[in-house]
Formats: C-alpha cells, structure tokens, sequence
C-alpha cells in the first residue's frame, strides 16, 4: 500500500498538461477507443456534499484502498489504484485498476474489470465450443457408418425384474428390452451435442448484461455511501 | 489461537474454527423461518427418494434428473440469499460468473473429453475383457438397497482418493487450487483443475449392473446430500443427518485456513465413512483459503499442477545452486504447494 504526498513529481509534466487539456483522467484513452472500451470499463461522476474537500472525500474512500492485493497511488485531486487477485470478499474485487479524480465539487471515476470482458467474451469461446462439438459428432457419425459392416453383434439385454419388495411397494417395473431395430429413444442421437455449450453462451450474455449495469450501481453505491459516511 | 484437541490433534491452531456441534448457531429469526431451514434438508431428499422411486418410466430418465439438479441448485441459491451463513460468503456477480465458468466447462468441454479418456472409457474396457455376469445379482436386490450400496461404494471410493489427494504431492497439486476459495457457494464445488475432476470422478460403483432407477436413486442421495457441501445458508440440521451425511459445517472445516482441520471430512456423501476411518471433525469455519486467502486466478487455476510440478522436479533433479540443499525446504518453492504429509 502506497500513498504519496499530494503531487507524483513521476508524472511527466507534458503528459499530465495534455490529460488536463483534453479533460481526461490520467491512463485514459483516446474517443476512438472510447467506442468500445465501455465493455471493461465503468466511468461515473458523483457529486460530493457540500464544503467536502479532496482531501476528505479521499479519506473516506481510503478504506475501500487498504485491501489485500491492492495498491494505490494520490497525486493531488487524483488517485490510482490497481488489485491483483483481489480476495472474494473484496467490495471492489470485480475491478483491476482503475482512477479517481475530484474536480469542482464532483467526483469522476473510470474503474477496468477483465471479469467483464471475460464475461463479454465468453459467449464467443461457447459458440467456438458448440461448433467444434458438431465437427467433432459429424466425424464420429461417418465413422461410424464406415465401420458398420465391421460391427460386433451386440449382446441381448436381459428382462429385468423387480424384488418382491418393491412389487409390494409398488414401483414401477423396468422397462422390457427393446426389438431389434426399434429407436433407442434417449439413447438414439449418441454422440456428444453442442446444446450444453449454445446455452452456456447464453447464459454469460446474459450475466454480462446484468453484470455491466448492476455493477455500476454497486460501486457507485458503494462511493456514495462512503461519501456521506452513512 | 486457541487450538482445540479432537483425538490426537489439535484444532485450530493456525486459523479460527468452531468445533463441537454445541457452538455452532442456530437458525435466527421468526418460526416459520426456523421451521422452513430446520425441515428443508430431510423433506427435500425423501420426496426426491419418493419421486425417483415411483415415477414413470417414461420420466425416470437421465434428462429428468439434470433438470432438477438445475432447479435445485436455482432454489438453493435463492435460499443463499435468503438466508446466510455467514454475510462474508455472500455471492457477487464475479463470484457467480468465475463458479458458472467452471460448471460451464464441466458440462461441454469436459463431459467430452470424459466420454473418451475419463471413467466412462475406462469402465467401458475393463467391462469389455472381464465376464462381469457373475455380479448381476446386484440388480435383483431391493432398488433402495442398490441405490444405498451405489451411493456408498462411489464415495469410499472417492474418501480414497480425496484423502490420496491430501497426502499425496503429486495428487495434492491437482487439488490444491480447490482449497483457494475463499468462501462456499452452491457452485463452487466445480471449482478447481480439470485433472482433479477427472480424478475424483472415478469411482467403482460404475463396474456393477444396476437397474436405472437405483442409479437415479443414487444420483439424488448425491444430489440432496452432497450439495451442501458448499452452500451459504445456515440450517438446523437434524443431529442424525449429520452423523451419517456430510454437512456445510463439515466442508467449512476441510476447507479451513487452519492446516489440520483441512485434514478431516474428506467423503463426499456419507461422512460416516470419516467417522470409520477416524478422520471426521464435527465443527465449522468462516475463514477459509490457503495463503492466507490469496484469490487465485482462472488462468492459474488451469496451469497451477503443472507450473508448480515442473518447479519442483527442476529444483530437486535440475542444477543446483550452492545454497540449495537437494532435500532442502527450497525444493517445493516459495509458495504453499507443499505435500500435505
């Protein structure tokens, strides 16, 4: 845990003229990237209480920074911070750096998350699966055919019977094996299928929806609590 | 830390565990409340056990079991939130999404590779080369009495090799990333290196012929029991479900930050079989993890068996430095990848 002294003398003073004259935060990037860096990263503003300063505001923040894993950096209005396998009950464990900025009363914030984009990702690597699931049914099937003539007699299934006990109880009697040739039912379609990886997908488009505006109340939430220290 | 001797060791001497069933809270709150998390547990697994026993062929199926192995665990989650253990395991949005993540790969990626090298494969040859007839009077016993014998035969196989695993170097390193999480939740028991899940997965039971339905019956016992390992949510449960079943409270203390009390309650199921075998500890605990609670990642939940496998052989076969002694601490590197004995 690392806290500087109000100005970081590291900051080249070119770089920190041309963040200020763009108005963007130190480590953001260009509009450009802006387009589509809003997949990772949550940006807000949070007006502090009346007559709080920087500095206090910064102070009442300080508990959220002072996690295992977490380092941060002030340099004046300005603070960065970054985690590294933030523990499981980290309040802010979703995200993996990130800035705060105060500026006219207002707090501005970026903060990246890689669970995000994973999670925005996800999906991709899912269809991936599915596609590759089918391939692999398609080469299994040809095979298959290709070594019909080859095919072993299969073994006769034996009629199962229940104990007495369970006919006096009254469960249902096993099913009587099947004819030959008839459909095999649940069994019929063998092979491994790509519905597991199609709904899979769904499921982290779906969480990553949920997951981009939940966590942005969160931790806006979470600020502004600390904020009125309520 | 105030260590507690159960046998002939001591309990919680690095980390903070509750151990006696007489110091672990009870359910708070209003009587239907308590009513609700005091029967929830039995009520659940004898309409399963009846539903399986006397449902339809027609709906006695594998399918059927998977859908409501997905509606249990959605109800369970619920009930994580309506009712926690501890406020420190509550699931986040990361946590829920890393869990499905491991549960996703389960059923895609590794359900294939399982079809073709996992315990299915090999049940399927050793089937093959043997006469196994001789044991098909298995499927004329009573069904619940194949389901019981099922149910327990799978889980001494898997006290074994858990227990393997724990005492083990070379099986400790594809378990270990299990013991990094830091809290229980519904999903976490698929959590942890796909080698593990392999290994864990073998089990003997799959050598006999049973009827379906004994095995329907068996997957619920797993099912209505087995699931609470990792779950946040505060039961009162019944004192005889927990002599004979594995319970939260019994994983919490496996899963401890304290070194000894992970040496414990290594069954799945039937928590009876630690209590043969001398290895039960009846307690729980809330902080758990190892490293002190380092979260570790996915990526290095992937390659951990390997990068600290290839660490160890390198240090104790690969050149060594003036200051390493052959079978010196060094040779297991600086982090807690040590065997467990």
């Amino acid at each position: 845990m690392t806290e500087l002294p109000a100005r970081n003398l590291s900051l080249p003073l070119d770089r920190a003229a041309r963040e200020a004259g763009h108005g963007r935060l130190p480590g953001e990037h260009s509009v450009h990237r802006r387009l589509f860096d809003w997949i990772w990263s949550i940006r807000g503003n949070l007006a502090l209480p009346p007559g709080q300063s920087a500095d206090e505001a910064f102070a009442r923040l300080d508990p959220l920074f002072q996690q295992t894993g977490t380092s941060h950096e002030r340099t004046g209005d300005r603070l960065t911070f970054r985690k590294k396998d933030a523990a499981a009950q980290d309040k802010m464990s979703i995200f993996d750096d990130g800035v705060l900025r105060v500026e006219q009363g207002v707090l501005h914030y970026r903060l990246a998350s890689r669970a995000l984009l994973f999670c925005f990702l996800a999906p991709l690597l899912f269809l991936a699966f599915a596609q590759f699931t089918i391939v692999i049914r398609d080469f299994e099937k040809q095979s298959a055919e290709a070594s019909e003539t080859s095919k072993k007699p299969e073994e006769k299934e034996v009629e199962r019977k229940l104990h007495p006990i369970d006919i006096a109880l009254g469960a249902p009697a096993p099913e009587k094996p099947k004819k030959d040739g008839a459909e095999d039912g649940e069994d019929g379609d063998k092979g491994p299928s790509p519905t597991p990886a199609y709904v899979f997908a769904g499921l982290f488009a779906a969480l990553y929806a949920a997951g981009r505006v939940l966590e942005d109340r969160l931790v806006k939430s979470l600020f502004r609590k600390r904020l009125l220290g309520s | 830390m105030n260590a507690v001797r159960v046998g002939k060791r001591l309990i919680g001497a690095e980390a903070p565990v509750t151990v006696g069933w007489e110091n672990i809270p009870k359910v708070q709150g209003g009587p239907v409340k308590r009513f609700v998390f005091t029967w929830f547990q039995p009520t659940v697994l004898f309409a399963l056990v009846a539903f399986w026993y006397y449902a339809p062929n027609s709906i006695a199926k594998a399918s059927t079991a998977i859908a409501i192995g997905i509606g249990f665990k959605v109800l369970l989650l619920a009930l994580e939130w309506v009712n926690p253990r501890h406020e420190s395991w509550r699931l986040t949005w990361k946590e829920l999404v890393t869990d499905l993540f491991y549960v996703s790969l389960g059923y895609t990626v590794l359900a294939m590779a399982e079809s073709y090298i996992g315990a299915d494969a090999v049940i399927e040859a050793v089937q093959a080369s043997f006469d196994w007839d001789k044991l098909a009077w298995f499927a004329t016993m009573p069904l619940l009495l194949q389901a019981l014998a099922i149910s327990l035969i799978f889980d001494f196989g898997q006290y074994w090799m858990h227990r393997g695993m724990h005492n083990w170097y070379p099986l400790w390193l594809t378990h270990a990333p299990h013991h990094f999480i830091t809290q229980l939740n519904i999903n976490k028991g698929a959590v942890g290196n796909p080698v593990e899940l392999f290994l864990i997965g073998i089990g003997i039971g799959g050598f006999f012929d049973f009827l379906p339905r004994a095995v329907l019956l068996a997957g619920t016992l797993g099912l209505a029991v087995g699931t609470y390992q990792h779950i946040n949510v505060r039961f009162n449960t019944p004192r005889w479900w927990r002599f004979l079943f594995n319970t939260t409270e019994h994983h919490s203390m496996h899963h401890s930050q304290d070194y000894e009390a992970t040496r414990s309650n290594y069954a799945s199921t039937w928590i009876i079989i630690d209590r043969m075998f001398g290895t039960c500890v009846d307690g729980e605990a809330e902080l758990l993890g190892m490293e002190g609670g380092r979260k570790m990642s996915i990526r290095e939940t992937m390659v951990y068996p390997f990068t600290e496998g290839w660490k160890t052989l390198k240090a104790r076969f690969g050149r060594q430095t003036p200051d390493q002694d052959r079978f010196g601490e060094q040779t297991f590197g600086d982090h807690a990848a040590v065997p467990a004995e």
